[in-house]
């Protein structure tokens, strides 16, 4: 069983570190100089990671990788019918075979991955070599890529076992997940509820316990809004901070692969194996990658104030009319929570925050209809054969693509026709200066700005279906983040809905290459978050 | 064991009281604004030098086929996002540089003009709907216009 989930009284006594984090040897990838005091301190200090307590159990020969494989391809397979997460989920014998490996590597007393034994899900637009990878789209249905996503590559190379691929809005187009081409995948914590999007399936494989880790993409909000409707945590790193090959285009200048986790830890531990310069991505980043797992202040040295100094800002634009009154309630609680630990909270302003949503949609539709023409049924994916290839082109094309995409590539095309250009893609990427700018003096005042991560708790499956201006609107809060490339985090928070509840997460956003500082702040707050516990009650339906 | 554990509500001790604006959300006119200055998003303005969407040429452009159905189906919605996206004329944006991409990324990121081989070969022709040795069969192409 996963040691994540015990009583927070339990968890208290096991930390006995006297001193801070001891300086760890690294690589660039997280190797363990001495690999079980190393862990076992790590363990102690953060025994509410999941992939620390793997780790641990792994080197403690408590428990071997194949158990822990089972156990997690077990639980997938009893939630799957409820939840439906998964478009692919791998061979079991291949997923026990890689954990054979891992506990050879034990035995010989080999240096292991930082990853190793970690049960991750790939959303389907990520490319995998030996998983089909559809980007939830019929056009791609079979698809096998030739290659691994850079992302991928890192982490297979850290480790990492492949559980399966995640369903998706197809293409990353959509906020609700109900927009895959295969299957509609539900919310954990009430299963008539969507778990969010585009990057659902990720946000409730790991919500529901159905792998350790996952990854998603992030263009408008993809991985921050799931991480708030599932109560996990979700990141969107800095633009140019993971290597984009390998994920299926939607927009060029948006995209972003991110991850979900269970705790702030794993996602750093995981963004930690996946980020870097990637000589085959022209727009990833030479800047160095810190290590974020030991930049995380241990809970035994926190004291009193650990966020002192930090300057908060709470967007002001993000707290009124639109928003959900016990939203807005959980973000003033969490401005609060940081306030008493230390950090000085003020508000912020972004004048130019309601224009990034249409701008947003300009640029993504734009970039989209463009990214999108390679789907043309000659090299890869569904071919509707035709005499003549025009015919070819449009009836492949029609019969691949869903609703939403045929309509966003249409728009996209409208704004993109000549003469067309000043009105709407120029303007839009003027709005995107200014929002850059009012980012970057907000950030000069502050070290992070706070908000929702989305306006509502998750909706029903079904309510937002007809009215994609309505879909459209629920973006608000995340798509800024992405026009100005700037990283974010997304941490549980509280919940809303009394009886039925459903979780809400704090969304934080740092300067350019920041995540170090937001994943500390976003420890901190985790782990003082008095009285939440975000398991959601499914996990109770799967028998654990 | 793992016990499932309710959260508890949301709010402790933080005064309240905001109108809760999602509960005036109209599902058919759609949103309401979140901020003065974007009240005027459900503003349909069309500017005199752009027609409004013509579907049926869109596909056209787009190549990707569409029945009446579609087009009767696809033109209220997409006339509706776009009439949004013209909120953006209103703006003052003189003299406002476009941004062509976040300013994070520091543009050099050239790499020798070297070619190199891509070792999975059969596994990108395996994908390819018709081949035919060693050609990727495609039908004629016809002239148009």
């Amino acid at each position: 069983m996963p040691a994540a989930i015990q009583n927070p009284r339990v968890l208290l006594a096991q930390w006995r570190l006297p001193h801070p984090f001891p300086p760890l040897h690294y690589h660039r990838r997280l190797y363990f100089r001495s690999p079980t005091a190393a862990a076992a301190a790590a363990a102690n200090s953060f025994s509410h990671s999941e992939i620390l307590s793997i780790r641990e159990s792994l080197l403690s020969r408590s428990k071997k990788a194949v158990e822990i494989a089972s156990e997690y391809l077990e639980r997938l397979r009893l939630a799957e019918p409820t939840v439906r997460s998964f478009l692919h989920v791998a061979e079991t014998e291949e997923v026990l075979k890689q954990a054979e490996e891992v506990d050879r590597a034990v035995e010989r007393g080999e240096s292991l991955g930082p990853l190793a034994g970690v049960l991750v899900g790939v959303k389907d637009n990520i490319c995998t070599a030996d998983m089909p990878s559809t980007g939830g789209s019929r056009i791609l249905e079979g698809y096998r890529p030739a290659f691994d996503a850079t992302a991928v590559q890192r982490l297979r190379e850290s480790g990492a076992i492949l559980i399966g691929k995640t369903n998706l809005d197809e293409f990353g187009m959509g906020s609700t997940t109900e927009g895959s081409g295969f299957q509609v995948t539900a919310n954990p914590w009430d299963v008539s509820r969507v778990p969010g999007g585009s990057s659902g399936g990720s946000a409730a494989a790991v919500s529901a316990r159905q792998c350790v880790v996952s990854l998603g993409s992030d263009t408008g909000g993809s991985v921050r809004q799931p991480a708030s409707f599932c109560g996990v945590v979700g990141v969107k790193p800095t633009y140019g901070r993971v290597s984009r090959f390998g994920l299926m285009a939607y927009a060029s200048s948006l995209d972003a692969i991110g991850c979900f986790g269970s705790s702030v830890v794993d996602s750093a531990i995981i963004l930690n194996a996946i980020s870097g310069h990637d000589r085959l991505d022209a727009t990833s980043s030479k800047h160095d990658v810190p290590d974020y797992v030991t930049e995380l202040i241990s809970t035994d040295n926190m004291g009193s104030k650990p966020l002192k100094g930090t300057r908060v800002g709470v967007i002001r634009e993000t707290l009124g009319e639109g928003v959900e009154g016990e939203i807005i309630s959980s973000i003033q609680a969490a401005a609060s929570h940081l306030e008493e630990l230390g950090a000085v909270v003020s508000e912020a302003s972004l004048p130019s925050f309601s224009l990034g949503l249409p701008a947003y949609y300009i640029l993504a539709t734009s970039e989209s209809s463009s990214n999108l023409s390679r789907y043309d049924g000659i090299r890869y994916g569904k071919q509707v054969p035709e005499d003549e290839l025009a015919s070819l082109y449009g009836n492949s094309r029609a019969s691949g693509f869903g609703c939403e995409v045929k309509m966003r590539i249409l728009m996209g095309t409208y704004a993109l026709s000549a003469g067309y250009y000043d009105a709407y893609y120029k303007r839009a990427q003027q709005v995107r200066s200014l929002v850059q700018r009012s980012f970057k003096e907000a950030l000069d005042e502050n070290h992070i700005l706070i908000s929702p991560a989305a306006p509502s708790a998750a909706y029903m499956i079904g309510e937002k279906i007809n009215d994609p201006l309505a879909m459209y609107a629920g973006d608000i809060m995340t798509v800024n983040v992405n026009l100005a490339g700037l990283p974010a985090l997304v941490v549980p928070c509280g919940f809303v809905g009394g009886l039925s509840p459903l979780p809400v997460g704090l969304q934080m956003i740092g300067a350019a290459f920041d995540e170090g500082r937001l994943f500390r702040v976003g420890h901190v707050f985790e782990r003082t978050l008095k009285g939440h516990r975000f398991v959601p009650p499914t996990m109770a339906l799967s028998g654990c | 064991m793992i016990t499932s554990v309710i959260g508890f509500g949301a709010a402790s001790g933080v005064a309240a009281a905001r109108m809760a604006g999602w509960a005036r959300y109209s599902l058919h006119t759609g949103l309401r604004s979140y901020s003065p200055s974007s009240r005027r998003l459900f503003c349909s303005r069309t500017y005199a030098a752009l027609e409004p969407p013509n579907v049926h040429r869109l596909a056209e452009t787009a190549r990707i086929s569409v029945s009446p159905e579609e087009v009767e189906e696809f033109t209220p919605k997409i006339r509706q996002v776009v009439d949004w996206f013209g909120q953006l004329q209103a703006v003052d944006l003189e003299s406002i540089d476009p941004a062509l991409r976040v300013d994070t990324i520091v543009n050099d990121n050239l790499r020798e003009d070297v070619p190199e081989s891509f070792d999975n070969r059969p596994a990108m022709l395996a994908a390819v709907p018709s081949f035919e040795e060693p050609y990727i069969k495609v039908p004629r192409v016809l002239n148009k216009e």
